[in-house]
C-alpha cells in the first residue's frame, strides 16, 4: 500500500539534525515533559501535534533553550543538534538561537522599519561587512520568505503597518536572516486567514530545502499538509512518531487515532 | 479500531448514516440473488421479471451512498479508522452494485431458458451455488458491521467452494453440451449464469477484503485460495 504515493513524501536526506534523549521538563512541581526521544531529520518539516497542555510547545521551546528564561522551568537529558549539546555550559543561547530560529503564534515585528526588522540580527550577530552586503541578505531574507514582491518599495516603512499574513512572512525572513539551521515555528497561522495560511505553508514548503523546520500546531490538516514526519504528543508524552502519511491512514497508538480522528480533545 | 465516541456527534451520525445504507443495500442483493435463483430453478418468469425491476433500487442506493462518502470527505476530512471506513463503504457498494447486475442477468436469462428444454438437475445446482454466494455476501457485510477480521477471513477461505462448485457446473455442462446438441443453447446460459455467480463470490471476497484493511490498516498480503480451474480444463473428449 505504502509505494503508491501521489505525492511523494520521502524525507530527501536521512540526516539527524537534532537528537533529544530522555528529555524531562519540570515546571516547578510539574512534570511537563516526560522521557522524551526523538530525532529529527535535516531538510525536513516535522509537525508537533497534541491537545493544549500536551507540552509540544514546551519541547519545542527546549530546541533553542526559549525555556531558560522561565525561573522555574528545569530541563534534564540531553538535546544535540548537530551532534552538539545545546544544555552545554560553554554554549551561548544568544548564539544558539541565532543558529535556531524561531517564529510565534502572532507576529511580533519589531516597531521598526522593514528594512531594520530584517537587518536587526544579521547586524548584532556580525553577518554583514558592509551597507551593501547588509541590502543583499536583506533582500535574499525577503524573497526567501516571499515576501518581497510585495515590500521592496517601501522597505523604509514601518512592519507593524503590514497586513496580518505579511507580517507573519516578515517575522519568518527576519528568522531566516540570521542563517540559521533550524526554525521553529509554534502555531505560525493561527492568526491568519485561510490565504495568508496558504502563503505560509506554500513558504515552509520551500523553506525545507534549506533549513530543518520543526512546526507546532493545533490544525491536524495543517500538519497533514505541510509535514513529512509527525509527532503526537499526549499528557508530556510523545505517543507517536512516523512519516506523516502513515500517522494520518494507520496511526499505530489508539491514543494517535483517537487524537486525530477527534475523539478525545 | 476505536469504538469511542466523536467529539461531533454529527460526524458520528453521519458516517452511521452511510454504513446503514449499506446495509440496507447489501440486504436488498441478497434477497434478489435468492430470488433469482430460485425463479430459475421453477421457471417462473414473473418472479424474474421483479428482480430485473429491483435491480434499478439497488443502482440509486449506490449513487446515494456515493454521494453521501464524498460529502463527508468534504466536510469531516476523516482521518486514519474514520477514513477506511469511508473509503471501503463506497468500495463495498461498488462490489454490491456489481453483484446486483448479475443476479439481474441471471434473471434476464431465465426467459430464455424457460423456453428451452431444461437440463436435469443443473437449477438445483445452481441454486446451491448461489446460497453459497448468497451466505459469504452475508458473513462479509456480518464481518463490516461488527469490525471482525477474522469472519472476513473466513469468507476468503469460502470462496474456494463456490470456484469447486464453478468447476463442477462446467464440466457437467460440457458434457450435456456434446451428449446432444440440443442442449447448447441452454448450457450456454447456464454457463453464463454459473460464471457469474462464481463472480459474484469474487465481489464477496472483495468485500471481505476491504473488512481486513479497514480493521487492521492493511490488506491481506498472501494470495487468497483460488480454485476456478476452468481456464486450463478441456475433457479431453473429440465430438462424434
Amino acid at each position: 500500500m505504502n509505494d503508491m504515493r501521489i505525492v511523494k513524501r520521502d524525507v530527501d536526506m536521512n540526516d539527524i539534525k537534532i537528537s533529544a534523549k530522555d528529555v524531562q521538563v519540570y515546571y516547578g512541581d510539574t512534570h511537563a515533559i516526560k522521557d522524551v526521544n526523538v530525532e529529527i531529520k535535516d531538510k525536513t518539516v516535522t509537525a508537533f501535534i497534541g491537545p493544549s497542555g500536551c507540552g509540544k510547545s514546551t519541547f519545542l521551546r527546549c530546541l533553542n533553550r526559549m525555556n531558560d528564561t522561565i525561573d522555574i522551568c528545569r530541563v534534564t537529558g540531553k538535546i544535540e543538534i548537530e551532534g552538539e549539546d545545546i544544555y552545554d555550559k560553554r554554549v551561548d543561547p544568544v548564539q544558539l538561537r541565532a543558529k535556531v530560529g524561531m517564529v510565534f503564534q502572532k507576529p511580533n515585528p519589531f516597531p521598526k522599519s522593514i528594512y531594520d526588522n530584517i537587518a536587526y540580527g544579521p547586524r548584532i550577530h556580525g553577518l554583514a561587512r558592509s551597507k551593501a552586503d547588509l541590502d543583499d541578505i536583506v533582500e535574499k531574507s525577503l524573497r526567501r520568505g516571499a515576501i518581497w514582491n510585495e515590500v521592496k518599495d517601501r522597505l523604509h516603512a514601518p512592519g507593524t503597518g503590514l497586513s496580518g499574513g505579511q507580517q507573519q512572512r516578515l517575522c519568518i525572513a527576519r528568522a531566516i536572516a540570521t542563517e540559521p539551521e533550524v526554525l521553529l515555528m509554534d502555531e505560525p497561522c493561527s492568526a491568519l486567514d485561510p490565504i495568508a495560511t496558504a502563503q505560509v505553508e506554500e513558504l515552509i514548503d520551500e523553506l525545507r530545502e534549506n533549513f530543518s523546520v520543526v512546526i507546532v500546531t493545533h490544525s491536524m490538516q495543517q500538519a497533514a499538509r505541510v509535514s513529512q514526519k509527525t509527532a503526537f504528543f499526549h499528557l508530556g508524552n510523545l505517543v507517536e512518531y512516523g512519516e506523516t502519511g502513515q500517522i494520518f491512514t494507520n496511526p499505530q497508538d489508539p491514543r494517535t487515532e483517537s487524537y486525530i480522528t477527534g475523539r478525545i480533545g | 479500531m476505536n469504538n469511542d465516541k466523536h467529539i461531533a456527534s454529527a460526524f458520528d451520525r453521519d458516517l452511521e448514516a452511510i454504513q446503514a445504507l449499506i446495509m440496507k443495500m447489501g440486504g436488498m442483493v441478497e434477497a434478489n440473488i435468492t430470488a433469482a435463483a430460485q425463479a430459475l430453478e421453477d421457471r417462473d418468469v414473473e418472479t424474474a421479471a421483479k428482480v430485473r425491476a429491483a435491480d434499478k433500487a439497488i443502482d440509486i442506493l449506490e449513487e446515494q451512498i456515493n454521494e453521501e462518502a464524498a460529502r463527508v470527505i468534504a466536510l469531516r476530512s476523516p482521518a486514519a479508522s474514520d477514513l477506511r471506513t469511508v473509503l471501503t463503504v463506497m468500495k463495498i457498494a461498488g462490489n454490491l452494485e456489481r453483484c446486483g447486475d448479475y443476479a439481474k442477468n441471471l434473471a434476464k436469462r431465465t426467459g430464455v431458458l424457460a423456453e428451452l428444454t431444461p437440463i436435469d438437475g443443473a437449477g438445483a445446482s445452481i441454486r446451491r451455488m448461489a446460497r453459497a454466494v448468497e451466505e459469504m455476501l452475508k458473513m462479509a457485510l456480518d464481518a463490516y458491521i461488527q469490525r471482525d477480521a477474522e469472519l472476513a477471513e473466513q469468507v476468503r477461505q469460502r470462496d474456494l467452494d463456490v470456484d469447486q462448485m464453478y468447476n463442477a457446473l462446467f464440466r457437467e455442462f460440457l458434457t450435456y453440451m456434446m451428449e446432444d446438441p440440443r442442449n447448447i443453447s441452454a448450457c450456454m446460459h447456464l454457463h453464463f449464469i454459473a460464471k457469474n455467480i462464481e463472480r459474484m463470490g469474487d465481489h464477496a471476497t472483495s468485500i471481505a477484503e476491504q473488512v481486513i484493511y479497514l480493521v487492521t490498516g492493511e490488506m491481506p498480503e498472501d494470495a487468497r485460495p483460488k480454485g476456478d480451474l476452468t481456464s486450463h480444463t478441456d475433457l479431453g473428449l473429440e465430438a462424434p
